[in-house]
């Protein structure tokens, strides 16, 4: 009876209840939209700072990343990847060697980032290859041929083919210098990155800047990257304290600080948002309902307790606050799957992006079905708590004071 | 000597009380009804038929004084148990219908019952044996605001009498209703009375329905002025 009632209150009172579902379900999108876009937004800045090159997991000898010097080096490069083959949760792995050198050009010299790499495996760890803008990338066998950033590449007015110079200090503190071609170059969008950056195959590096089996670090790429932190803890345990295993979150620890508070003022809008939401459905609920005392005072003088008209209301609140919910997470789901399939594009804004070390300009929302519950639970309890004292507070009338109410 | 079926002792009842203008709805009314009485409190308008009445109900509470029904106080006591009591016991029959708007006659009808937990086959059974009796058998699929007056009056009459409540308190019953109406909603009440020995107590400023009385009760400023069983 009580279901019925609060069914036909629902019909009866039709632009009350689709004032409250609409404002309901606008909010619940929103929330659900702001969650998914706050999300997609963190794992591409996630995707594009560390997938473009840091990678997930790095290894380092103790010491590497306070001090990068040459005495800081891994200096049994075998060890390391013996240690690492077979090891579980890691899809693949390779070594690096990074150091600085002069280039020359026939017109400029520049200075700039000059790592080793195996070529072959960075192609599963880093988007380098994914990255090629002209020429081709490179392979194991290449001698003498450098892969370089875009910007290094016009700064250095060189193209794929043309040739090079470059003079730097090679593992054994020997001085090393070579010409090399342009095999091809490279555009991230990380204007930094590409304006410094340039690779090299490790066994044309190694001979001939003196670095046969050392590496600065090595790059691990995990078979399940939301886990970097949970494997990194496990390989340093594998190598011991001579090592260091950083996860991502470690050695970009300015990001994450960063994600955090963009994360924080992302909620603290969101709470503002909703303490006036929660007040709106509150006052309005208080509204519609005093507009319904009389008939209240009609169910408790026939002999209706108060426990039971308490819970007649709160199940038209229920009913009320579900299908708001589940409207608003449909709506703010279909839109975070939209924009989550066709990301959202800031054109105009590359520059303003670069500076975030953002490579690209378009946001895909993050899909993820139990966020959006998540959401919508949020939003559920928010609607049915807010009418809750505007129930509690007609339900303490008195059965005559309740129908005589105007 | 037998206890009353009701029993009104010393009620006072004053509106603001403790302020500068109180207003003494009540002033130690002291009344007894036995079971199965057909009584009619009336009076000018302001004397206190319609406050004595809820207090008698249970709706309101005196200022002072006591009201003990079939043995059982309904005054002082706590909200929830004073619901049950008027859920079990008190039918009330108000001017101005106080149907429940949402619900259909016939579900305005069973809702007591429903409330007293009696079975689907019984709640259907009694309402229509109700409907039967007051004539509104055409009407128990309508929503209130479908009827018109003198029909919401019939449908409130027999949710008071159907959950088969030991009192009904009538509040001016017929002050809507045309004399045609008025006159018939009075015989039937008349017959419920007799019929089912409910207890029915109605107040009313109109002479012909105080006419129908047995036991008549005439207020005046809140006092008893006549105190009379004419019939």
């Amino acid at each position: 009876m009580f279901f019925k009632i609060a069914v036909r209150n629902i019909f009866a009172y039709a632009k009350r209840s689709i004032i409250t579902v609409v404002l309901l379900a606008c909010t619940t999108a929103l929330l659900v939209f702001a969650s998914a876009y706050m999300d997609g937004s963190h794992a591409r800045l996630i995707q594009s700072s560390v997938e473009i090159y840091p990678g997930y997991v790095q290894i380092t000898h103790q010491g590497f990343r306070d001090n990068p010097s040459l005495e800081n080096l891994i200096f049994d490069a075998g060890q390391v990847s013996a240690s690492l083959r077979d090891f579980p949760g890691i899809a693949v792995f390779a070594a690096r060697f990074e150091s600085f050198v002069l280039f020359s050009s026939a017109d400029k010299a520049v200075g700039g980032m000059f790592t080793a790499i195996e070529p072959e495996k960075e192609m599963s760890i880093s988007r380098l290859a994914a990255s090629l803008k002209q020429g081709s990338y490179l392979t194991s066998a290449d001698d003498a041929l450098v892969y370089m950033g875009s910007e290094l590449a016009r700064r250095l007015k060189v193209g794929v083919g043309d040739q090079l110079a470059f003079v730097g200090t090679g593992a054994d503190y020997s001085f090393a210098a070579d010409n090399l071609t342009v095999k091809g170059i490279f555009q991230t969008g990380l204007f930094d990155f590409d304006s410094r950056a340039s690779f090299v195959a490790k066994p044309y590096f190694d001979r001939v800047m003196a670095a046969e089996n050392y590496a600065t670090h090595f790059i691990v790429q995990p078979l399940r990257p939301e886990e970097a932190a949970t494997l990194a803890a496990a390989i340093g345990r594998r190598l011991g304290p001579a090592f260091d295993a950083a996860s991502w979150q470690q050695t970009m620890a300015g990001l994450v600080q960063a994600m955090r508070v963009d994360s924080i003022f992302g909620y603290i809008t969101l709470a503002i948002i909703f303490i006036v939401i929660f007040f709106v459905v509150m006052i309005y609920t208080l509204l519609v309902i005093y507009a319904r005392v009389r008939e209240i005072g009609i169910l408790r003088a026939v002999g209706t307790t108060p426990g039971q008209v308490l819970s007649m209301l709160l199940l038209e609140s229920v009913l009320l606050g579900l299908a708001s919910v589940l409207l608003g997470g449909l709506i703010g789901g279909a839109l975070a799957w939209y924009f989550h399939i066709h990301p959202i594009v800031f054109s105009g804004f590359e520059e303003q992006f670069k500076q975030y070390g953002l490579a690209l300009t378009a946001m895909p929302t993050d899909f993820a079905p139990l966020i959006i519950m998540r959401d919508m639970a949020i939003m559920f309890v928010l609607s049915v708590s807010a009418t809750l004292y505007p129930i509690f507070k007609v339900n303490r009338f008195r059965p005559i004071e309740a129908i005589h109410h105007v | 000597m037998t206890k009353p079926f009701l029993d009104v002792q010393k009620i006072s009842k004053i509106f603001h009380p403790g302020r500068e203008v109180q207003v003494r709805a009540l002033v130690d009314i002291s009344l007894s009804f036995d079971r199965g009485e057909f009584v009619v409190i009336h009076g000018p308008s302001g004397s206190g038929k319609t406050t004595l009445l809820n207090i008698m109900g249970g709706l309101d509470s005196p200022t002072s004084g006591m009201v003990i029904l079939d043995n059982e106080k309904i005054t002082g006591v706590e909200e929830k148990h004073l619901s049950r009591l008027r859920r079990d016991h008190i039918g009330f029959v108000f001017q101005a219908y106080n149907l429940i708007p949402v619900l259909t006659a016939k579900e305005n009808i069973e809702y007591v019952m429903q409330l007293q937990g009696r079975s689907r086959r019984e709640c259907e059974q009694r309402s229509r044996e109700v409907a039967e009796k007051l004539a509104i058998a055409g009407l128990l699929g309508k929503l209130p605001g479908e009827m018109s007056g003198g029909q919401q009056q019939r449908v409130a009459v027999a949710r008071a009498v159907a959950s088969r409540p030991k009192l009904i308190l009538a509040d001016e019953p017929t002050a809507n209703l045309d004399s045609k109406s008025a006159a018939g909603l009075m015989g039937m009440m008349q017959a419920l009375n007799e019929d089912e020995g409910i207890t029915i107590i109605f107040s009313s400023h109109d002479p012909l329905v105080i006419g129908k009385a047995k036991h008549s009760i005439l207020l005046k400023d809140g006092e008893v002025a006549a105190d009379e069983f004419p019939g």
